[in-house]
This record gives C-alpha cells, sequence and structure tokens, in this order.
C-alpha cells in the first residue's frame, strides 16, 4: 500500500464513521509520511508501519467529540459580535485621530512655508514686523510639522497591527470554540525592525529639540523686537 | 499484548512525554513506538482521544520555511490526571509483581 492508497482508504473510513475534522487527521498522517519520507522509508514500509487504516479509523470512533460544540460557538460567535461593536468604534476613533493629525502636520507645514514665503492670505497667519524672524516662526512650525508626522506614521503602524492582533484574537476564538488549533497572538504593538526604529527615535529627538530651541528663541527674539514681554498685544494679533 | 490493554498505558506515556514538553504529533509518535511495540498509527487517535478529554490542547506553532506545525500541550487537568494515573500505575505494577514473585518462589 502507498501513500495515497493508506491516506484515500483513511479518508473515506473516517467520513464513514461520521468522525469530525477529518481534513485534520489528515493532515498529521501525511505529515508522518513526509517524516518518515525525509528518513528514507519507503511509502510502503511507512504504511505497513502505520497499521491497517480501516483499523485506525475505528480507533477515532472512541474519542470523536460529540456534537455539543455547536452551542458553545455560538456562545462565542455573540460574544464577539458585542466586543467588535466596542472594538470598531475604538478604531474609528484611532483612525479619526489619525486624521486630526494629518491635518495638524499639514496646517503647521503650510503656515511655516507661509513665513518662509513671505505671503499671508486674508491676513489669516499672525504677522510679524521682520523678515528674519519669520524664518525663525517657519523652523519652529517645520520642526513640529516633523515631530507630528513621526507621530503619524507612529500611529498608523500601530492602528494596522492592533487590527491584525485583534483580527487574529477574533480567529482564535472561533477555532477553539470549534475545537480546532489554533494560531500564536499577535503582538498588539508596532514590530520595527532596529535600524527604522533608530531612525524614527532620531527624527522624533531632532525635531523636538529644533522645536524646543526655536520656540524659546522665537519668544525672545519676538519680545526684544516688540520692546515688551506680551509682544503679540504690540503687534495687535487677537484683535481685529 | 492486546492492543485495548496497551492502549490504556500508551495514553499515561503520551502524558508522560507532554507532561514535560509540548510535541507536535511525529514527534510523540516516534517517541512512543521507539520504546513500545505498537504500531506508528495507534498515538495519533490517542492524541485526538487525549484532547477530546480536555487533558491536551493544541496549538499551531508558525516555523520558517514550513506549515505551521501542530503541537500538543498538556492541560492543568492534564497535569493532575497525570500525576493520579502515574501514582495508580506504579503502585499496581508493584503489586502485580509481589504477586508474580511468589510464583517465582516455588
Amino acid at each position: 500500500m502507498n501513500r495515497n492508497e493508506f491516506i484515500d482508504i483513511l479518508r473515506k473510513k473516517l467520513y464513514e464513521n461520521n468522525v469530525s475534522d477529518v481534513e485534520e487527521i489528515i493532515a498529521e498522517y501525511d505529515e508522518h509520511f513526509s517524516f518518515k519520507l525525509s528518513d528514507g522509508y519507503s511509502e510502503e514500509e511507512i504504511a505497513a508501519k502505520l497499521g491497517n487504516p480501516e483499523e485506525i479509523a475505528m480507533q477515532y470512533l472512541a474519542g470523536n467529540p460529540e456534537r455539543k460544540s455547536g452551542a458553545k460557538k455560538a456562545i462565542v460567535v455573540t460574544g464577539l459580535v458585542f466586543a467588535d461593536i466596542f472594538a470598531g468604534a475604538f478604531f474609528v476613533l484611532l483612525f479619526g485621530w489619525i486624521l486630526v493629525m494629518s491635518a495638524f502636520t499639514i496646517a503647521t507645514a503650510i503656515i511655516g512655508m507661509c513665513y518662509i514665503g513671505g505671503f499671508n492670505v486674508y491676513s489669516l497667519i499672525p504677522p510679524v514686523p521682520h523678515y528674519w524672524l519669520g524664518i525663525i516662526y517657519a523652523l519652529m512650525f517645520f520642526s513640529l510639522a516633523v515631530l507630528s508626522g513621526v507621530g503619524i506614521f507612529y500611529c498608523v503602524s500601530f492602528c494596522r497591527q492592533l487590527v491584525r492582533a485583534y483580527g487574529r484574537f477574533h480567529r482564535n476564538c472561533i477555532s477553539s470554540a470549534s475545537g480546532k488549533a489554533v494560531l500564536p497572538p499577535l503582538p498588539t504593538y508596532p514590530q520595527f525592525p532596529m535600524k527604522t526604529q533608530r531612525i524614527l527615535r532620531r527624527i522624533a529627538l531632532i525635531s523636538l529639540a529644533v522645536f524646543a530651541v526655536t520656540f524659546v528663541l522665537a519668544y525672545i527674539s519676538s519680545a526684544l523686537a516688540a520692546g515688551v514681554l506680551e509682544f503679540w498685544h504690540a503687534w495687535k494679533w487677537f484683535m481685529n | 499484548m492486546n492492543i485495548q490493554y496497551k492502549k490504556g498505558v500508551i495514553e499515561l506515556c503520551v502524558l508522560s512525554m507532554l507532561y514535560r514538553k509540548d510535541s507536535y504529533g511525529y514527534d510523540v509518535s516516534e517517541y512512543i513506538s521507539k520504546r513500545i511495540n505498537i504500531s506508528d498509527g495507534t498515538v495519533y487517535p490517542i492524541l485526538r482521544k487525549l484532547k477530546s478529554e480536555g487533558l491536551v490542547t493544541t496549538y499551531l506553532s508558525e516555523e520558517s520555511g514550513g506549515p505551521p506545525r501542530k503541537y500538543y500541550k498538556i492541560t492543568d487537568l492534564g497535569r493532575r490526571q497525570y500525576l493520579a494515573d502515574k501514582a495508580e500505575w506504579l503502585s499496581f505494577v508493584r503489586q502485580v509483581e509481589s504477586i508474580l514473585e511468589e510464583d517465582g518462589n516455588e
């Protein structure tokens, strides 16, 4: 008897005996053949050592789990549906947060460009009396844009990983309720390679440092240029 | 020896192996059939029976360069059952031995 004959008889008998998860059982015997073949045994030898497939199929009758798993599965699925509602709302919130962050990043970058370009559409941006002061402001806004850009990158990766981990959890719940084997859970935080991690951290740190320095610098130089500490009153920023 | 008679003992041997470490089906089959004279195919139905009784569970482990492998892991219930069965088996063997030795003393 060769591999295919053995597997075919076993499969046929298992189905005849109404054994559940036949393919899972077949996969195990198939794997047995693969292991033994790579050890140098012939298919006939392996089949002979395994024993009579009809007798093996009979042995599965004793250990056949009853069909009670149907009710258990229904409970698990119901629970998962409720979990999905909450998890879904949470994911929408995360997605919204990413949108807000993106808008913030784009806005700060545009403000920075306006200061550098020296244009001020409809006086939307607080005007500064000196161009060099505008450059400091621009640097400040650019570093802020880069910082929140890194934040978005991390947020998107986190969101993606969380959705994947939740998907795996979801699948495993159903698998274990129906008595199938489960896959290992995925980590909930993103797994960056060391190099990416280093680069991200460096960009974030540098932009944070630049932002802090330019922020202080912008305040001091603005106050000096205006001659008062509350320079925004002198330049009438918040008066229309 | 009678196959049904052996099967109960093999269950104990399988639990003993899984008590030490998680293993995949082929591992268990090799371990047992190298030590006890049974056909290789006997171990898989036993593993499944143990699983349906809740003494072991399975999980898939993703390994590089191959499909995920199904590992068997002993449960807490399985551990308790194993330790109780082991003690019972060992005392049974001693009782049988003492009976058989009386015969040898004639």
